[in-house]
């Protein structure tokens, strides 16, 4: 079975992150960027289900500026068999919407049109909207399969389990399909050093829009149709309330519990 | 001149970067705590569950060659990974690697001993120093007399690291008083893999640094002559070689720590207010903050380029001797700098900086002192053996 991961690269979570003053987008020059660790997970049910079966290929894709190049090599480092880099400065600005678009259209051109099936994380860690999944399974016609915290793929269809805040439903869907992961189902694997070694030597697709016949005006900023009005850096931390026990310091405690609403 | 690193070691060292933030910090406040209860701050089995989970990703033996199951890096890359290491005070460390000296043993030595080393299930330690014999090494007088197919060793090691856990020795002593004590120390001194079962006792020493060094006492200790290592008499040379190793190795670690101090002083310097203002604007904080970063970066370059000239197979000697001085030296002050800066909490046990400060000591005194280090510079130059212009000419 042929897979297709679809990979993010985001700024570290771990630095500073900000905005570009000039068009409120995300200021991906500041900070270093990665692998979007939950996009991980994603590439590691992929490796998973093809070491199971024996066979098959993964298949990193992602989106982004030359940088991105940095999340595809750590997705063949942990055992991914190629790349797709969609990279064309028409793209920076780009939506949910837009990037689903040319999403869709990469997954198509790299699966000569019939993808197999398609796996994503549950959400960037940057933008954390979790709708893109949604919006690609929409454009490729296939069913979406959310939120999966564990994954079997079977004779032709593809059943997750889904926990909610009081059932876990078990949902089944029929091949192809697309299925996003959370952050529940694997534990992903380091690259080995071999496979840092090997990635390398893999094979890496750079497309631009032209290739998967997109035009610059159906992406980008000013084809979006949500936009960052304005930004504010977080206001810092308030100054704790300190709770001095004279005896009833316990019961000050739960009042304090049940008025924030935590009892 | 190109000063960027390559794809390979980028790649690598990101990995234990990565490694390093993921697996190793987060024990951080777990090591602290124990410590303050006097408690062994990385118990050996968690220490072997992380080099476990390394050596599954294959990270094992970063100096060990690939034919004795290592990686085989570079020393430029063993440096790179050290440093990265080093930003944490956890004393973790990759398994996999051996005392360079056992790869010079012979066949059943190294399937007795260097194997084992590597993977593990055995643990060395390398014994020259004695209460009488530290910088001058030539001084020591444990002996080994032959009787018959036999030696018989007397005498006493002092400071040996791992003493206590160890189950064999790397044992340097006279073998040709004669010879000795004239001087001609390159065939009167002979090293001895010793079983602990043969018998030779140890004795823990208290340190101002986490684990201490052991004292040991050999006292009609019986080998065959078949536990030499290398050549009769030819020991005083491979003590050498032992010693001389990896130079360029220690003071990249205590590198990776400054950076992290220095990242930790600056965080703590941003949010810290006194008389109104963040100490960060101050300008005594500044240039404590501005002469570690500078020294850092001299350091860096320092040890790269030994470790550089160790891969080209130059004489890295000099090279690697002024890293380990400038290294112990520097970040003993940056330590004590970037403490000062923590004012009242640098000093406490909450923060590892005290830890730090206690552990870069050792820097200044072990595998050669900052006087044996300029001792041996200062000798390379004036006998016109090495040029002040470096590796450049
Ligand atoms: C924690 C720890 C671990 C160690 N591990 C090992 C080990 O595993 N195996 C091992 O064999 N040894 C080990 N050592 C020993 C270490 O190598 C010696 O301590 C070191 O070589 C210094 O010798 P010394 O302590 O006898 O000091 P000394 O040689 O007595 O020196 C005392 C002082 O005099 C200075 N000095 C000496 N000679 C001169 C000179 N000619 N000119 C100017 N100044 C001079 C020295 O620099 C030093 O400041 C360890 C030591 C420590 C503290
Ligand atoms: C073991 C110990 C015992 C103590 N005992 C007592 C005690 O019995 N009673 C008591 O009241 N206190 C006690 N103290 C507190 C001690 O007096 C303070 O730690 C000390 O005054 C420094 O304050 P601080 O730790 O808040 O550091 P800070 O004031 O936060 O200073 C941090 C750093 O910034 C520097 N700095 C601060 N302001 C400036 C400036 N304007 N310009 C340039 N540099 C600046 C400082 O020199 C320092 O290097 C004790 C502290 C310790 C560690």
């Amino acid at each position: 079975m042929n897979i297709v991961v679809c990979v993010k690269y985001v700024p570290d979570s771990q630095s500073e992150r900000t905005f570009q003053e000039s068009d409120n987008t995300v200021d991906r020059e500041a900070t270093d960027g990665l692998l979007s660790e939950l996009d991980e997970y994603a590439v590691e049910e992929a490796l998973k289900i093809v070491e199971a079966r024996g066979g098959g290929e993964v298949t990193v894709l992602t989106v982004g500026p030359a940088a991105a190049a940095d999340a595809i090599k750590k997705a063949l480092q942990m055992g991914a068999h190629r790349g797709v880099h969609v990279q064309d400065d028409a793209i920076h600005g780009s939506d949910a919407v837009a990037t689903s678009l040319v999403l869709a259209e990469a997954v198509k051109k790299a699966t000569d049109g019939s993808p197999e099936l398609v796996l994503t994380g549950m959400a960037s860690t940057d933008g954390t909207m979790g709708v893109v999944p949604a919006m690609m399974a929409e454009r490729l016609g296939l069913p979406q399969v959310t939120y999966a915290s564990e994954l079997t793929v079977g004779d032709g269809t593809v059943t997750i389990r889904r926990d909610g805040d009081t059932a876990s439903e078990t949902v089944e869907a029929s091949l192809p399909a697309l299925v996003s992961v959370t952050d529940q189902i694997n534990e992903p694997r380091y690259p080995s050093f071999k496979g840092i070694m090997a990635a390398k030597k893999k094979p890496v697709d750079t497309w631009s829009l032209a290739d998967l016949g997109l035009e610059a005006s159906q992406v980008g900023l000013d084809a979006a149709w949500t936009t960052v009005v304005t930004f504010a850096q977080r206001p810092p931390r308030a100054q704790g309330q300190i709770v001095t026990d004279e005896g009833e310091g316990g019961a000050k405690l739960a009042e304090f519990l049940s008025a924030q609403k935590f009892l | 001149m190109d000063l960027s690193l390559t794809d390979d070691e980028r790649d690598i060292r990101q990995w234990v970067r990565t490694f390093v933030e993921k697996e190793v910090m987060p024990l951080e406040q777990d090591v602290l705590a124990r410590e303050r209860r006097h408690e062994r701050g990385l118990p050996p089995e968690e220490l072997k569950r992380l080099q476990d989970t390394a050596r599954e990703a294959g990270f094992f033996g970063v100096l060990t060659p690939e034919e004795y199951g290592g990686m085989g890096l570079s020393a430029v890359m063993a440096a790179l990974v050290e440093v990265e290491l080093g930003r944490s005070f956890v004393p973790f460390r990759f398994a996999g690697d051996a005392d360079n000296i056992l790869f010079h043993a012979n066949e059943a030595q190294q399937e007795e001993y260097l194997r084992p080393t590597i993977e593990g299930t055995r643990k060395s330690c390398f014994a020259i120093t004695e209460p009488g014999a530290g910088s001058d090494a030539r001084a020591i007088r444990t002996s080994a007399r032959r009787e018959g197919d036999e030696w018989v060793i007397n005498g006493e090691k002092t400071f040996i690291t791992g003493g206590v856990e160890a189950d064999f020795v790397m044992v340097f002593a006279v073998t040709d008083p004669e010879a000795h004590k004239e001087g001609r120390t390159g065939e009167s001194v002979t090293c001895f893999l010793v079983d602990r079962d043969r018998g030779w006792t140890s004795q823990q020493i208290d340190t101002m640094g986490e684990w201490g060094p052991a004292a040991l006492v050999f006292d009609d200790v019986r080998v065959p002559h078949s536990a030499i290592l290398g050549e009769e008499g030819k020991g005083f040379a491979l003590a050498m070689q032992w010693i001389g190793k990896g130079r360029y190795l220690l003071p990249a670690r205590a590198l990776g720590g400054c950076e992290r101090m220095v990242e930790m002083a600056m965080e703590w310097a941003r949010n810290r207010v006194t008389f109104g203002k963040p100490i960060a604007e101050r300008q005594a904080i500044q240039w404590m903050i501005a002469d570690s970063a500078t020294e850092i970066e001299a350091l860096r370059w320092l040890v790269l380029s030994a470790a550089w000239q160790v891969d080209e197979g130059r004489d890295s000697r000099q090279a690697q001797s002024m890293a380990k001085l400038f290294g112990g030296v520097k970040c003993n002050e940056i330590v004590d700098r970037m403490l000062q800066v923590h004012g009242g909490m640098g000093y406490t046990r909450e923060l590892p900086l005290e830890r730090w400060y206690r552990e870069l000591r050792l820097l200044r005194i072990y595998e050669g002192t900052d006087e044996i280090q300029r001792r041996t510079l200062a000798r390379n130059l004036l006998k016109g053996h090495v040029s002040v212009r470096g590796h450049l000419g």
